[in-house]
């Protein structure tokens, strides 16, 4: 354990830090969050986030000054067990569940968490998608089994929210090492275009101009239609499309749109939503990798803790929010990737540059977890 | 490296090292001499009585031709040599040039009261929205052809190498 923290400035990246913390017990300083801003300090969907930390550990010191423009973070020891938490509607579940799957598994008992407030939003990756693409990916590190699920019970759009998942993860004393190089070629593309509060006949509009962009790529397609009604259907209306392409090796890349909020900005067609969603998806394939952009975060970090041998993953175009977080993986676990280029040979139309990225993991193994 | 060598010729579109990029540059030269060679075999053959003196001469030439648009073909190579993969590792890892910090071009006023200017651009990354969110590249308009054609290898659909 570090005897001296580490200090950063800004907002920004602020998850990030927090976990990275909470996992290597370093301590941690924020300082100048928004200090600039009309409305300084920290907002409430960090707070939010903040007693989400505070309910899975214990033990953790949470110091924050008058006005809220810094934080200082000592981490406890992770506990898990079943907690409950109202986050906050200015963020989607998503923002707060990127952060908890990478935590759940290096918790002292296995942790069920009943998040509730924004299912889908424009803004942060939405619960469908964490469920068809981050599941699948941690997985591959071998944290899977019985009590590995996230339902949705009900759904919540922006921006009212009243929408409820439910997050259970089993416990993993080490990681396991992967080598995952070689994606294969995409075998089916599957989604779930879900409406509420609005016309069901909404998500079959989606799903229909989503498949004209699609079918020309590949017949199998299927998109399931969700439509919640009554108390599932959360307090405001909306609409959206997560698209999930599957490849021969177990990859999974995908796409997602979700209508705007009511009354912020213009509304958009559910015709619309299902094509740009459908070539948000093809961005997506032409980026590649065998692991999606959304997910490069979480599978770097299981990288870097897994045991003392090599992991190799295949990547496409690293995104800001993976290059920050990479150098936060050397600020907290002094760990540096071998970063290489792959280039596609010409005669192949397969999209892309891609990246390899290659470490040996620190051999993190989970004090925390029970010997039973 | 004969394939190497083949492809540094052809000169693909950023498809090359810095490695390939020397090879690039020797191959040229050595074609070029080549030719220059050929040239001077030729001229020998036509102009056999003719002194040593006008032989020179057409050498020289052929040096000053060799030099013709050098500064177009290093301009060609540098930008070449830009396309090609910058280093990530140097990008992620580096130090980053940071801005002059703008803290003390503060004003004040009347000596006790700072102005303080929000968000300029080092600061206001610094306190951006948290999100993971990669934004698509706006350059690709998935709506032309070729760009629907770049990625048709990716599919089970599409054409499979021969060893799977």
């Amino acid at each position: 354990m570090a005897s001296h923290g580490l200090t950063y400035d800004g907002c920004n990246f602020f998850r990030q830090r927090l976990v990275l913390s909470t996992l290597s017990g370093k301590r941690v300083k924020i300082k100048n969050i928004r200090s600039k801003d009309d409305d300084p300090g920290l907002r409430d969907f960090e707070a939010s986030f903040i007693r989400l930390l505070d309910k899975v550990t214990n033990g953790s010191r949470i110091e924050i000054n008058q006005t809220g423009t810094v934080l200082f973070y000592q981490p406890g020891l992770l506990h898990g067990g079943p907690i409950e938490h109202d986050c906050n509607t200015q963020r989607s579940i998503g923002y707060y569940l990127e952060a908890l799957l990478m935590l759940a598994p290096f918790m002292k008992t296995s942790l069920k968490a009943t998040l509730r407030g924004v299912t889908n939003d424009p803004s942060d990756p939405t619960v469908d998608l964490l469920k068809s693409t981050a599941l699948p990916v941690m997985k591959k590190f071998g944290i899977d089994g019985d009590g590995f699920e996230l339902k949705v019970l009900k759904r919540g759009m922006a921006p009212g929210g009243g929408g409820e998942v439910v997050f259970t993860c089993p416990v993993r004393r080490t990681i396991r090492p992967v080598q995952l190089t070689d994606p294969g070629k995409i075998k089916r593309i599957r989604g779930v275009a879900y409406s509420v509060r609005v016309s069901p006949q909404m998500a079959n509009r989606i799903v229909e101009s989503a498949r004209g962009i699609l079918n020309q790529f590949i017949p199998d397609i299927y998109i399931h239609t969700d439509h919640m009604k009554g108390p599932n259907s959360g307090k405001s209306p909306g609409f959206g499309l997560t698209l999930v392409a599957e490849t021969l090796n177990g990859s999974f890349l995908s796409a997602e749109m979700a209508s705007t909020p009511q009354g912020q900005g213009d509304p958009i067609l559910p015709e619309d939503l299902g094509r740009n969603c459908a070539k948000l998806l093809l961005e997506e394939v032409y980026r590649g990798g065998c692991v999606d952009s959304s997910n490069q975060s979480l599978a770097l970090l299981l990288m870097t803790l897994g045991q003392q041998d090599v992991s190799k993953v295949l990547l496409g175009p690293l995104s800001p929010y993976t290059i920050e977080f990479l150098r936060h993986i050397r600020d907290f676990f002094q760990i540096m990737f071998k970063i290489e280029v792959q280039k596609p040979s010409e005669d192949t139309r397969k999209g892309g540059d891609k990246i390899l990225m290659t470490c040996v993991g620190v051999g993190y193994s989970n004090i925390n977890k029970t010997i039973k | 490296s004969e394939e190497e060598r083949e492809a540094g010729r052809t000169g693909d579109s950023g498809h090359c090292s810095e490695e390939d990029e020397e090879d690039d540059e020797e191959s040229g030269d050595e074609s070029m001499e080549e030719e220059e060679d050929a040239a001077n075999a030729t001229l020998t053959k036509q102009t056999a009585s003719e002194s040593e003196e006008e032989e020179e001469e057409e050498e020289e030439e052929g040096a000053l031709r060799w030099k013709e648009g050098l500064q177009q073909k290093a301009s060609e190579a540098f930008l070449r040599q830009q396309e090609a993969a910058p280093n990530l590792r140097k990008l992620v890892y580096g130090s980053v040039a940071e801005a002059a910090d703008s803290e003390d071009e503060e004003e004040e006023l009347g000596g006790l009261f700072r102005v303080s200017r929000p968000q300029n651009s080092k600061k206001f990354q610094a306190n951006a929205l948290d999100c993971s969110r990669f934004n698509p590249d706006t350059s690709h308009d998935w709506d032309l052809e070729e760009m629907l054609n770049s990625i048709r290898d990716c599919f089970v659909t599409g054409k499979w190498d021969e060893n799977q």
